[in-house]
């Protein structure tokens, strides 16, 4: 291909991708009537901030809290994620105790049960278990990633047997081991998980629009979709807490791009 | 025997995971299939029917509608998708200048908030929204984005690709990047052409990942949910109602648990089978 004509096909490309988002941004700086107006404008005449200042004004939502709740929800959720898939991942890779293979099959054909299938239950359970609308109940489901064991698994599948066998014969236990000389070397696969993972429980909303009633427990998605569901809700407002909600994972993808790439490669070819 | 108390220990790692496991996903999955033969507002007692929820979905044409949308949905999205991202692989997997700003550009709509990016479409397919004016500047034709029941799918399907090319051009990048070099220096020396070195070496070695993004692709987009529930809320009569949408509804506006459960067991049937013949297809094709 003539390089010319590469240019130019890739940057056709990458306006249009660029474009819903740059849209967004701009159009959160129009007054109302400005946004869907005719002819359209790309730029504001006059930019203001409003519709983010405004957010706050609205009674009914609580927006910095909703922030908080999914910041903390996602960390949380990452966090027991990582616990629980480096802790398997390295308990199916290293040992060989009894049924072993057929708990991993179990563990692994959970991969083919999509999480839609099984809401209804899970709430019901939750319900049960007095859950609903604590942070709990939104945690412990999005932690689970059947997908996240077995890539750990994977890792430290090519972690030299020696290594730890000497590791043994120092003395050291099975905990240390894991925690000393395991842990340190799968960085570049837990940073994938981590990657890969906080995006996925950001995003959620089927699970938190169905768990929590409680306004105070909003996540971000959730109280987007129901302020923006509101008819009479101004348009910049609704694409300002839009761009609001993009930015924490714009920002990680910002400082760690090399990582993030690389992140979704691994956990793309294991 | 001390070697064996050591593997032991390998249980403990994966006790904690199998606990949870089973506790939060096992058991909903066994309880939807138990729930399935129930009739249940949640509120009252539970009344058992049988399989007449199953049969009351056979007959449902509101379940088949909506089994059609998604697999019209999952079906046309995927295939976009692999030819798009494929494309973009090919010419991105080489090194030139602002290749990395063309690579983050297209990865960008990736990491952007499904909801948000729900919001920001809506407006754009407005009628006085920026992408029907530019249609009317254009084409002089008027689409109707989201009030069509023929055009609102293909609104659905085409935000759905805009959203995930660019996590599989990275996929598809890592594969070609995996194709050894010697491969192509042979077929150069052979004086073999560009088209021809793509169909007899980079098609057949990067058969894996083509396999890998085709069943994560259909996976993902089988269980689309967020996107229609802001977006069109499964509208306009009913042509963007897919499956995850529709067990939403029927158990928590319609109250109807058991019947939801049937929905939801249909779902997982549906895509355990898609991946039992897949499996099939790739351990008889690896086995020649």
């Amino acid at each position: 291909m003539l390089k010319s004509t590469r240019f130019i096909f890739l940057l056709v490309l990458s306006t249009l991708f660029l474009f819903p988002f740059f849209w967004m941004l701009v159009s959160s700086f129009k007054p109302n009537e400005e946004v869907l107006a005719i002819p359209v404008k790309i730029f504001p005449k006059i930019w203001q901030i409003d519709a983010y200042t405004n957010l706050m004004n609205y009674s009914e939502y609580n927006f910095p809290r909703y922030f908080f709740n999914s910041i903390f929800v996602t960390i949380a959720a990452v966090l027991l994620a990582v616990i629980l898939c480096t802790t398997a991942g390295y308990g199916f890779a290293t040992y060989n105790f009894k049924y072993s293979n057929f708990f991993f099959i179990i563990v692994l054909s959970t991969i083919m049960i999509p999480f839609q299938a099984i809401v209804v239950p899970l709430f019901i359970l939750m319900k049960d278990l007095g859950l609903n609308n604590t942070y709990l109940g939104l945690i412990v489901p999005e932690s689970l990633t059947a997908f996240g064991v077995f890539l750990m698994r994977q890792f430290f599948y090519t972690l030299p047997k020696e290594t730890i066998e000497s590791a043994r014969i120092d003395g050291a236990n099975e905990f240390q081991i894991f925690l000393k000389i395991a842990l340190p070397s799968a960085k570049t696969a837990i940073f994938a998980l981590i990657i890969f993972h906080s995006q996925w429980v950001w995003n959620l909303l089927l699970w938190p629009l169905i768990i929590v009633s409680n306004p105070e427990m909003r996540t971000v998605p959730q109280a987007i979709s129901l302020f923006s569901g509101v008819y009479f809700t101004p348009y910049p407002e609704q694409l300002a807490i839009s761009v609001l909600a993009c930015l924490p994972l714009l920002i990680l993808f910002i400082f760690l791009s090399k990582n993030f790439t690389r992140g979704i490669t691994l956990t793309g070819i294991k | 025997m001390y070697n064996k108390k050591i593997q032991i220990a390998g249980f403990y790692f994966v006790l904690p995971t199998l606990i949870i496991y089973g506790i939060f996903l096992i058991y909903p999955m066994i309880t939807a299939f138990h729930y399935s033969f129930f009739k249940w507002n949640l509120l009252s007692e539970k009344k058992y029917v049988g399989l007449s929820n199953f049969a009351k979905m056979i007959n449902d044409k509101r379940f088949w509608n909506s089994y059609i949308t998604t697999f019209h949905f999952t079906l046309i999205s995927i295939v976009l998708i692999i030819i798009l991202s494929f494309i973009l692989a090919l010419i991105l997997e080489k090194s030139f200048k602002f290749k990395n700003i063309f690579q983050s550009a297209i990865f960008i709509p990736v990491i952007l908030t499904m909801v948000s990016i729900a919001v920001v479409w809506q407006f754009m397919f407005q009628s006085t929204g920026i992408l029907s004016n530019l249609f009317i500047d254009l084409f002089g034709t008027k689409v109707k984005w989201l009030t069509s029941t023929k055009i609102a799918p293909y609104s659905m399907i085409l935000v759905n690709v805009w959203k995930m090319t660019g996590y599989y051009m990275i996929i598809f990048i890592a594969g070609l990047l995996n194709v050894p070099n010697t491969f192509y220096e042979a077929a150069r020396v052979d004086g073999a052409n560009y088209f021809e070195r793509l169909i007899y070496i980079t098609l057949p070695q990067m058969k894996n990942t083509f396999i890998l993004v085709f069943v994560s692709g259909v996976i993902f987009s089988f269980a689309a949910f967020p996107q229609q529930y802001v977006m069109t809320e499964g509208g306009p009569g009913r042509s963007t109602e897919v499956l995850a949408l529709l067990i939403y509804k029927q158990a928590f506006e319609f109250t109807k648990f058991g019947y939801s459960s049937s929905i939801s067991v249909a779902f997982f049937a549906s895509l355990l089978l898609f991946s039992i013949i897949q499996l099939r297809l790739f351990k008889s094709e690896s086995n020649l």
